[in-house]
């Protein structure tokens, strides 16, 4: 379900109950309104009623005919006021208890009429009059009492009400946020962290399907910015190992002329010597033909094997092995540049687990840079080594070149850094730097000026790499 | 009619071997070659030879240096530099150093042979 669907519902959830404890509210506070008019206008009845019996007392007492009229005044009065108050009494304490209170009302107005009439103070009438006043008066002050008892527990049931539905709302909006910021968080945290994945250069996606909702929507745009990231990487690290070529085909034309020259003098010499040749000596002219053909073929391969990109493919490989396939690519740019090797290799490595593809883009992009370094010639130093406490194999590359001045060193990794006024994109390092990272190695550089600059190279043996592994599984 | 003692030196046996060959297919010359400058050198040291064709780049001592040996044990001896890459600067250091002629790879044979029948007397 959407996020936003689901706070909208949630939402309307909460204003829905809050609409119903509020209906409740106004339909209580109504109850109560009505009860309460009744009991004012009770009040007046029974203060009427009240008057008609202390005038029925003073009737009894002084015998007093005016009195019985007053009284029946009185009762007229209280009738006009008790119907036109009909449909509020009705309203309050029901149809029922009206009609007994007027009929009681009426009754009593006969007994006084009746009183009026007969005009003779007999023990009967004086007794009805009496007797039905009694019966009119507690009615009317037993209904008002109830009503008065039912204001009272409405308003106790209300705020009852009121508190627990508050309680309610409060813990519903409490788990609903509660649940809300879960959902949103969840997700939300992954996608940090694979952000963050994807600004170290490692450009995986989220492989499970993502939810159909918003974050579903941002994990399916970041998925394809990955991508879309990854394609540039490939295309950029592929522009890089083109650009190495530029530098290597110097290297690689001054390799050929070797072989080329020594077919050269293999043809001239033969057609000095051809009359002299037995068939064994014609054969093995041509082998040594052939033989001079087969080198040129190893080293057009080695360049065009460099210069094609593959899909990544790790392998167990052993360092000082790669390292050597590396040399031989860049050996003869050396030798143009008149730059030495001496090379200091370990004699048994653990294997590391990389694309060898790729990492001999590494060394050839550091031996060149280093070549690069020492324009007038100059010393290229390899070690490799195994170092034990970090179970990981390590190869630096030193030259004895000018060095890299120490507010650069900090940069010489960033994309379009370079100090190579003409030749540099400033990418071969980067792109380095992102290939042994993907590794899981590091790289590190130390340079003093007019020394030389030392690049280092640490990766974890196979057996670490696949442990590390294992473990963010 | 004497005979002419020529070296050679490269690090490429294949060269060695045709040049020798090639070489001793005319009269009087006697030919050795090494693959190194510093066995090469050595053997210079023992025997005088009437002219040296030595490789420019090779590993250890370059051709430079076999021409200053050469020029410093005899003077008179003439050297041919081949070179696989013409580099002015190696071409001036060689002609100061009285270098007879300068080959760039692939070299014509016939060229060579015409270079060291003009060098010696």
């Amino acid at each position: 379900m959407k996020i936003s669907k689901k706070i909208y519902l949630t939402t309307f959830v909460n204003l829905g109950l809050i609409a119903v404890i509020g209906m409740f509210a106004i339909f209580s506070f109504n109850q109560i309104s009505t009860k309460f008019k009744f009991t004012i206008i009770a009040d007046k009845l029974n203060a009427s009623f009240l008057e008609m019996r202390l005038l029925e007392k003073n009737y009894f007492l002084y015998n007093d005919k005016g009195g019985l009229l007053e009284i029946q005044q009185k009762a007229r009065e209280t009738s006009v006021t008790l119907n036109k108050m009909r449909g509020d009494i009705v309203k309050a304490v029901g149809r029922d208890k009206f009609l007994q209170m007027q009929k009681l009302l009426q009754d009593y107005s006969k007994m006084v009429a009746l009183g009026i009439k007969n005009n003779k103070k007999d023990a009967w009438t004086k007794k009805e009059i009496r007797l039905v006043g009694q019966k009119l008066k507690s009615y009317s002050e037993n209904v008002t009492a109830l009503e008065r008892q039912h204001v009272w527990e409405i308003i106790t049931k209300t705020s009852m009400v009121m508190r627990h539905s508050l309680w309610i709302i409060m813990i519903f909006a409490f788990f609903f946020s509660l649940f809300i910021v879960r959902s949103i968080r969840q997700p939300l945290h992954r996608i940090v962290a694979l952000t963050k994945t994807i600004s170290k250069g490692n450009f995986q996606k989220i492989k499970a399907k993502p939810p159909a909702n918003e974050m579903g929507a941002v994990i399916i745009a970041i998925n394809s910015m990955a991508e879309e990231l990854s394609k540039r990487e490939k295309a950029i690290v592929q522009s890089r190992r083109l650009a190495s070529i530029g530098v290597l085909v110097a290297g690689v034309a001054h390799e050929l002329n070797n072989p080329l020259n020594n077919i050269a003098i293999i043809a001239q010499t033969y057609s000095e010597v051809y009359d002299k040749l037995d068939k064994e000596q014609h054969i093995g002219f041509m082998a040594q033909v052939e033989e001079q053909v087969e080198r040129l073929q190893k080293i057009i391969k080695n360049l065009l094997d460099f210069s094609k990109p593959k899909e990544p493919k790790l392998a167990e490989k052993d360092l000082n092995e790669v390292f050597m396939h590396s040399l031989e690519l860049v050996q003869n740019v050396m030798t143009v540049a008149n730059v030495q090797t001496r090379l200091q290799l370990a004699d048994t490595l653990p294997t590391i687990y990389i694309d060898e593809h790729q990492f001999q883009q590494v060394l050839v992009n550091m031996m060149i840079n280093a070549t690069q370094a020492m324009s007038s010639g100059g010393e290229l130093i390899v070690k490799t080594g195994y170092i034990k406490d970090k179970d990981a194999v390590e190869i630096s590359i030193t030259d004895t070149g000018n060095g890299i001045a120490p507010e650069f060193l900090d940069h010489i990794f960033d994309p379009f850094f370079s100090t190579k006024e003409d030749s540099g994109t400033g990418l071969g390092l980067w792109v380095s730097y992102g290939i042994v990272k993907t590794h899981k190695g590091r790289i590190k550089v130390k340079s003093t000026i007019g020394q030389g600059t030392t690049f280092t190279i640490i990766m974890p043996t196979s057996k670490k790499y696949k442990e590390e592994a294992n473990e963010q599984v | 009619m004497s005979k002419y003692n020529i070296l050679i030196i490269d690090d490429e046996k294949i060269v060695c071997d045709m040049m020798k060959l090639s070489l001793e297919q005319e009269e009087g010359y006697e030919v050795e070659s090494f693959l190194n400058g510093t066995e090469a050198l050595e053997r210079l040291k023992e025997k005088k030879f009437d002219m040296v064709v030595t490789d420019f780049k090779m590993k250890g001592i370059d051709g430079l240096e076999v021409l200053r040996t050469v020029k410093q044990l005899y003077p008179k001896t003439a050297v041919i530099m081949i070179t696989a890459f013409a580099n002015l600067d190696v071409a001036i250091e060689a002609l100061r150093e009285d270098v007879h002629d300068f080959f760039p790879k692939p070299i014509k044979i016939k060229d060579l042979k015409e270079s060291i029948r003009k060098a010696l007397p």
